[in-house]
């Protein structure tokens, strides 16, 4: 069952064409990535679909609703949740406390929104940290936290924005992992855009693939690898080269 | 059930300072007993007000990060209802802080709309705008006295009137503000762990993310105006009774406006102590320098020269003030 309908997606910042005519469907249960060279429009993407930014025409359908004209909040509330690809944390909150807001979502009960937070922080490993304040963590941890508090309102989607970025390899394993956990264990729906290709071609069943605001390709990963648009526009011959192997 | 619980519970708050808020809650208590000077009195009482205002304007500044430059004017609708009402109509304070209380929010929900809106030096400048604004309206509105204001003679009351708030006595005053000031520490101890509380903190960290996490910025950011505008009308209402005298420089002046911000934002802005801290250090330090060099040596508005100059270098030193400070040696201690 189709989870997420873009149809058509057009997104203009006054004379440049950010997202141009882009159409998908993310299916119940589906782990998804979301790739393209930088300024390729996946932010964009991203921002229209939670009702940050207006589209410029098209339509995009959630869970058999249609959430275009929606409000951020009104489209989260409805249970899509997202992160951040740039993340200032300038406040005094806490871990356990910025986890909470999400959770509040779905509760007026502190209590209740504590106790969920908890065990949230315990499921992602991340209760060692409950006391910092955001601003205290390392930006690996920052954004493990920022997932943490996007399940807290216990999203039916959850669009994850390059939360692996500028991580070192153990790092990375340790976000996959938390990653594999939200999708499988979880149940949530997952779309992630990611420059780390070693996470995004290992997790996702499928990748879309974006240049210039236009889809470019679309299928399981290692087909898209294949496809010599996505190589000239995003890969380099380098990395299908050195992934001879794991690709054929 | 649960709300009555968090209103109560200061359980999070390290044991050193909950003794040192019960001393001085016990000293507040028992100051009126003990032997002590007029103008001590009404500066206690005056500390009592700002303190009042400060945690009004901490929900909205402090905890939302709002920097709200236009509570003088919800001081005034306060101030005038219970005023007009007395004077007018011989309504009792209990029955007109209230209705005060009321219009001040309804006003609030009207400035509120469009002033969100707005956001950063933006929102600063146009919550100084609508103060003044009401003030010019008020300075030439003689239903209310225009710019000569009202009076409420005490002569045609007989004091101690517990309805109508007419002492002669300044510690019947001081009692009552006392309620309020540890009713008011109530409120805010709840509002800090409330969900809105939460989402206030949230926007104040990042709207964007706040947005994506279910929270309606606007709505929450006027909900919560409205909370620290009735704060500040009640006080208002307060302020109508206690000094009898009231008119638009005192009641609605951009001057108070300030004040009541820098009360917060130098005792620690979204600290429940803050405001406190804030109006302990402020007030007594206005109140003497106004009484030994203002009056004295005729250099009107040295005292503001002075605490604007104290502003400046806490604010350099640690933007969140006095208790910002207290808390990062702390958090340094920890770690
Ligand atoms: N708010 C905005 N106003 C104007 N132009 C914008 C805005 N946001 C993005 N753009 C432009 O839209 C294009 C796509 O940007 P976007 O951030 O979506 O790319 P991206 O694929 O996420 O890139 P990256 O991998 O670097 O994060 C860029 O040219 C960018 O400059
Ligand atoms: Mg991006």
């Amino acid at each position: 069952m189709a989870l997420l309908e873009v149809h058509n997606l057009t997104k203009d910042f006054d004379g440049l064409r950010a997202n141009d005519d882009i159409s998908f469907t993310l299916d119940q249960g589906e782990l998804v990535g979301l790739i393209g060279p930088n300024g390729a429009g996946k932010t964009t993407l991203f921002n229209c679909i939670s009702g940050l930014h207006p589209v410029t025409s098209g339509r995009i359908i959630f869970d058999g609703q249609e959430i275009t004209q929606l409000k951020p909040y009104e489209v989260a509330r409805r249970g899509l949740a997202r992160t951040f690809q740039v993340y200032v944390a300038s406040g005094d909150l806490t871990v356990e406390e910025n986890v909470m807001v999400g959770c509040f979502m779905r509760t007026r009960s502190r209590a209740q929104a504590k106790a969920r937070a908890r065990e949230i922080l315990t499921d992602l490993r991340l209760s060692d940290l409950a006391d910092y304040l955001m601003s205290e963590l390392p930006v690996s941890a920052q954004k493990r936290v920022t997932m943490a508090t996007a399940l807290g309102s216990d999203p039916k989607l959850l669009l994850l924005d390059e939360v692996a970025a500028g991580l070192n390899p153990s790092e990375i394993d340790e976000i996959m992992t938390s990653i594999k956990h939200v999708h499988d264990d979880l149940g949530v729906t997952v779309m992630l855009i990611e420059h780390v290709m070693e996470l995004v071609m290992k997790v996702s069943h499928r990748v879309v693939v974006l240049d210039y605001g236009k889809k470019i390709a679309e299928g399981e990963p290692a087909k898209v690898a294949k496809d010599p648009l996505v190589i000239k526009a995003y890969l380099g011959e380098r990395y299908v080269r050195e992934h001879a192997e794991e690709l054929k | 059930m649960e709300t009555l619980r968090n209103t109560f519970d200061f359980s999070d708050f390290p044991r050193i300072d909950l003794m040192v808020a019960g001393f001085v809650a016990i000293f507040l208590v028992v100051f009126p007993l003990v032997p002590h000077s007029s103008f001590a009195m009404a500066t206690m009482i005056q500390f009592l007000m700002f303190s009042l205002y400060g945690m009004g304007w901490n929900t909205i500044g402090g905890y939302g990060g709002q920097v709200d430059l236009g509570k003088a004017q919800y001081v005034g609708i306060g101030a005038y209802t219970t005023a007009v009402m007395l004077i007018r109509w011989d309504v009792p304070f209990w029955f007109s802080m209230p209705i005060g209380v009321c219009l001040a929010v309804g006003w609030s929900f009207i400035i509120g709309y469009p002033l969100f809106r707005l956001t950063g030096h933006y929102f600063a400048i146009a919550t100084i705008a609508t103060s003044l604004v009401l003030k010019d309206i008020f300075e030439v509105w003689d239903f209310v006295g225009a710019a000569r204001g009202l009076e409420i003679s005490p002569i045609k009351y007989s004091p101690p009137d517990f309805l109508r708030l007419i002492f002669k006595e300044d510690i019947y005053y001081y009692y009552i503000i006392l309620g309020f000031f540890f009713l008011g520490i109530l409120y805010v101890n709840w509002f800090r762990k409330s969900r809105l509380g939460f989402q206030l903190r949230s926007i104040k960290d990042n709207e964007e993310v706040a947005q994506s996490l279910g929270i309606n910025v606007h709505w929450a950011k006027i909900k919560t105006y409205a909370i620290a505008t009735a704060f500040v009308s009640l006080v208002g209402s307060f302020h109508a009774c206690y000094i009898k005298n009231i008119e638009p420089e005192d009641t609605m002046s951009l001057d108070l406006s300030i004040l009541i911000a820098l009360m917060a934002m130098l005792g620690g802005a979204g600290s429940l102590w803050g405001p406190i801290i804030g109006a302990g250090v402020l007030i007594p330090l206005k109140s003497y320098l106004k009484e030994w060099l203002g009056a004295k040596a005729g250099l009107v508005g040295i005292d503001l020269i002075f605490y604007s100059l104290i502003i400046m270098v806490v604010s350099a030193a640690e933007p969140r003030g006095i208790w910002g400070i207290v808390e990062k040696i702390r958090r340094r201690k920890q770690v």
